[in-house]
């Protein structure tokens, strides 16, 4: 017997929604299957992949992510090369340092170098806080209003916050608001229905639907992301149709697989081939799980990723 | 020694004396002063609040004290340590779950209804009611010299005779007071018998003038409260009615605080005194006062309550119920005698225990699974026991299936800041103005009482109603601004129901973000159980035909609102039933017939047990529930049209 393909259709689709402004934008989601099954509808948009840049410039990352910015001395010139990136679509700034139990920098020497790499690139930004909830609900009303239309997605409301950055984001200063919860559909979808609560126009949200390193709990991801896309096509949940983005670099470096220096662990071999491993690893999962954006930091792993995703169309 | 003073908001006062060091708490405890703590004195649920009034303690500062009341001395009793003579006021609200025993006279139609419709329902399914209980008079000659027979051979025989059964018991009390009773009333007596097939009981003895009045007490014992009844064993009359609070209160608002107060040293005792001595046998005496009988005419009684409580009750140790994997010492015993709990009755009564199903599902709920009667309809019914710990049973005269979700004390009162239990100063009910976001409320007790706290009836009412309004979000965070929303230096939201002046205690009446969020977990709590055991069978919320809701939370329940917020499904109104204190009940029944009562054991046996934990989506669901009304609104649609309005 021949055989006979049977499309799986959706009448439903996930937002499209664009960040950046002028010539240079990316759209995010649009597509109305799984992922990469692009032999059951047209792909509309693929997958897009951002390069994560710190404040804290290229302190503690490895000695190929250093290489790759060799000469690179301020923020403007690091946001430079990672723009420049091949297979780069968009630019991260994470505002790590702002952290009150780390480097606690004040909110004005964030915003001037928040200035510093919008003055330095004119490709879509996506700008993530300091993952504390009091920190971020000032820090990023802040960023959402020093970069206006610029059309930048920012880095993440979470239910203890959404009201400051979500208001602020999506409502005062029209950018795109990224809603984070920590890997559960109904969490997710609260913090959606909130925030559209909120007078926030659905269509500018993106979900962080929170991840982890592959190897590390990672099943969780994979599961709820899966069915997230399921109940979005599926089901036509409009408050779970919205694209999301993965920030891969910031779990996967952090790991001992990808930490540990060659010199403590000599039979693991490379430092930056292991952390390249697991951002590759990381990353691949979470696009076929569902992410229609992921962050990465090491070159090697975005070009591949990229490659990856061009190949799969 | 120390001088330690408890002043009331009344003006009274409790003095007692204490050493240096002495926990606070635990003094008043032994002070018999009425202190609640839930959380059994581990600083975590911060209701033992009293304010220092004189003197000085060693108390550790907490999170429940804000500095400004610490300044005005307020301190958790739990905390606090004597170090001087030292005067605290007990504000009204630490003291509002001691409810006062109460007797109830009767006179209310609706309270000898639901009794009376219980007893036509299950006489309609065909079961007599009649138990094993009989007076029968006997008369003997009288001996002779030469008819030299002892008294209680004598009496033996003749009821032999009269009864054709072989076995006959006479106890020692039947046996002191014999020959007495036999000459006074020149052999001819009345007895009071238990018969079974082949044995006979001879419980007392009366002279055949005596009016002679067989009674049966049936209660439930609550985690929280304690209610019973006194009732005329031949015609299922209703004597005596009394509830109190359940004297282990004290030692925790849960079972498992509770569970691990009895493993301590003494424990056993101490939480099975503060059961039977301090609360059962006092409402005993009262009862028996109001009804007009002696306690020694009580020859029977039945319990219904929980796993946990019919072990306390009993004195058996209750740890193995929290331990995996979680076996009880019984689902059901038979050998069980006043005597041997000291219960303040006929000192031979029978107690007859109403079946455990597993740990967490108890004999509260199979008495009460008889009264819903869901068991002798083809219609699928739901039945809800809203306590501590939440209750269900699903199924027809086919099939039942049994599951049991902790929903912690919310419902009760239990983990609100204002919340208390539904007696004097409780409000029951509130509805709050769309425009003005002011409330109205109406209040437990008599008409002009001040509203000291909140019910589970009146959360219910003010979180639908603050939602409904706009004033929370689904969340239950506060979203709108106005005189009485406020937020703490934490930010956290509250909405204050009465200010000081308006309220009968010393603080304002108000419910915190806190609070709602507690009280939406235990809603979750139960509509997710809902929904895993309806979709384990393949059911759903439409395929439901009636739900019977009983428990403590008041017959002030508003069932829209309880669907309002998601805590019950959105199915037709007229298909919600309360059905009140359905464990007192169903103790009744079995109490006043022997075959209810079988039909009890029977029913326990039948009742498929699911322990939600096992369930993987159960989790998912829970998160889904944790939201107003819930995640997936298409579940609510009756509740999302009214938001639209």
């Amino acid at each position: 017997m021949p055989f006979n393909q049977k499309p799986q259709k959706f009448n439903a689709k996930i937002n499209t929604v664009t960040i950046g402004s002028g010539d240079k934008t990316v759209a995010l989601g649009g597509n109305s299957t799984f992922p990469f099954y692009s032999f059951d509808a047209p792909t509309e948009n693929t997958a897009k992949v951002g390069v994560e840049i710190t404040d804290m410039g290229l302190e503690g990352v490895s000695e190929g992510i250093k290489a790759y910015y060799e000469g690179a001395t301020t923020m403007a010139d690091i946001a430079k090369k990672a723009a420049a990136m091949e297979g780069a679509d968009f630019v991260a700034l994470v505002l790590e340092g702002g952290d009150p139990n780390g480097e606690n920098k004040s909110v004005d020497e964030l915003i001037a170098i928040v200035k510093e790499v919008a003055d330095a690139v004119d490709c879509p930004l996506v700008v993530e806080g300091c993952k504390n909830v009091e920190k971020d609900a000032e820090l990023l009303p802040k960023v959402a209003e020093v970069l206006q239309g610029r059309n930048v997605l920012i880095l993440a409301e979470k239910e203890e916050n959404y009201k400051a950055i979500g208001a602020a984001a999506g409502l005062a200063y029209n950018q795109i608001v990224g809603a984070e919860s920590a890997v559960d559909i109904n969490l997710a979808k609260q913090l959606n229905v909130v925030t559209t609560q909120l007078g926030v126009n659905a269509q500018k949200i993106v979900m962080n639907i929170g991840s982890a390193c592959a190897g590390y709990g990672y099943e969780y991801v994979v599961s709820t992301m899966d069915r997230i896309k399921g109940a979005a096509l599926g089901q036509n949940d409009n408050m779970l149709q919205m694209p999301i983005i993965t920030p891969v670099a910031s779990e996967t470096w952090g790991v001992k697989e990808a930490s540990a220096s060659e010199a403590d662990m000599p039979e693991w071999g490379p430092q930056d081939e292991r952390g390249i491993d697991m951002e590759i690893m990381t990353a691949a999962a979470d696009l076929a799980a569902g992410s229609d954006a992921v962050i990465l930091r090491h070159p090697q792993s975005v070009a591949t990723i990229s490659k990856m995703i061009k190949a799969l169309a | 020694m120390f001088k330690v003073t408890f002043a009331f908001e009344d003006g009274s006062v409790v003095e007692t004396y204490a050493n240096a060091g002495d926990n606070l708490l635990e003094i008043a405890r032994e002070a018999n002063v009425a202190i609640d703590a839930p959380c059994s004195g581990n600083a975590s649920c911060g209701k033992c609040r009293v304010q220092l009034k004189s003197g000085e303690l060693n108390s550790k500062k907490t999170l429940h004290i804000e500095d400004e009341e610490y300044n005005s001395g307020w301190r958790l009793a739990c905390v606090s340590t004597v170090c001087a003579d030292v005067t605290v006021l007990v504000p009204d609200i630490a003291s509002a779950y001691k409810s006062r025993m109460k007797v109830a006279d009767l006179s209310s139609k609706e309270e000898i209804a639901i009794f009376e419709k219980a007893k036509r329902d299950i006489e309609f399914t065909g079961i007599v009611l009649n138990n094993s209980l009989d007076v029968v008079e006997v008369s003997m000659d009288p001996p002779s010299l030469d008819d030299t027979m002892p008294d209680n051979e004598r009496l033996t025989r003749a009821l032999r005779k009269f009864l054709n059964i072989k076995r006959v018991r006479i106890p020692y009390a039947v046996l002191k007071k014999l020959p007495d009773v036999l000459r006074d009333n020149n052999y001819q007596v009345k007895c009071i018998l238990r018969t079974t097939p082949n044995d006979m009981f001879v419980y007392d003895i009366y002279g055949m003038e005596e009016h002679v009045k067989v009674c049966g007490l049936a209660v439930d014992i609550g985690t929280t409260t304690i209610s019973a009844v006194i009732i005329n064993m031949e015609s299922g009359e209703i004597l005596a009615k009394g509830s109190a609070g359940n004297g282990q209160i004290r030692y925790g608002a849960d079972v498992i605080n509770r569970i691990i107060e009895q493993q301590k040293p003494g424990g056993k005792k101490k939480l099975q005194d503060a059961v039977i001595k301090e609360t059962i046998n006092p409402m005993i005496r009262e009862m028996c006062k109001s009804a007009g009988i002696s306690k020694h005419q009580i020859y029977r009684m039945c319990v219904a309550s929980n796993t946990t409580m019919n072990h306390l009750f009993a004195g058996i140790n209750a740890d193995p119920l929290r331990m995996e994997p979680y076996i009880p010492a019984f689902f059901k015993t038979n050998s069980l005698f006043a005597s041997d709990v000291g219960i303040d009755i006929n000192q031979d009564a029978h107690i007859i225990v109403a079946p455990n199903i597993g740990s967490y599902v108890g004999g509260d709920i199979t008495a009460g699974t008889l009264v819903s009667m869901i068991w002798n309809r083809p219609e699928f019914s739901l039945f809800i026991d809203l306590g501590t710990n939440g209750e269900l049973v699903f199924g027809n005269s086919d099939f039942m299936m049994s599951c049991a979700c902790s929903a912690g004390p919310a419902f009760e009162g239990g983990d609100i800041s204002c919340g208390m239990r539904a007696t004097d100063g409780a409000i029951e009910a509130c509805t709050i103005d769309k425009d003005t976001m002011e409330p109205t409320y109406r209040i437990v007790g008599a008409p002009g009482t001040k509203p000291i706290g909140l019910c589970g009836s009146g959360i219910i009412d003010v979180i639908s109603e603050l939602f409904i309004t706009g004033i929370i979000n689904p969340k239950g965070k506060f979203v709108r601004e106005g005189r009485r929303v406020r937020h703490d230096q934490y930010g956290m939201g509250s909405y204050v129901l009465a200010f000081e002046e308006e309220a009968g205690s010393v603080k304002d009446v108000e419910i915190t973000e806190v609070d709602i969020d507690n009280f939406i977990r235990a809603k979750g709590a139960i509509f997710s159980a809902i929904r895993t055991m309806l979709s384990s069978l393949d059911f759903d919320v439409s395929m439901i035909d009636d739900v019977y809701v009983a428990g403590g939370i008041g017959s002030g329940i508003n069932m829209k609102n309880a669907v309002n917020i998601g805590m019950f499904p959105d199915i037709p109104l007229d298909k919600f039933h309360y059905i009140g204190n359905s464990s007192l009940t169903g103790a009744y029944l079995m109490l006043l017939s022997t075959k209810a009562e079988q039909k009890t054991y029977e029913l326990a046996s039948n009742m498929t047990y699911m322990e939600l934990s096992t369930v993987p989506t159960y989790m998912d669901e829970f998160v889904g529930a944790c939201f107003i009304p819930h995640t997936d609104t298409t579940l609510f649609p009756g509740v999302m049209e009214q938001m639209q309005q």
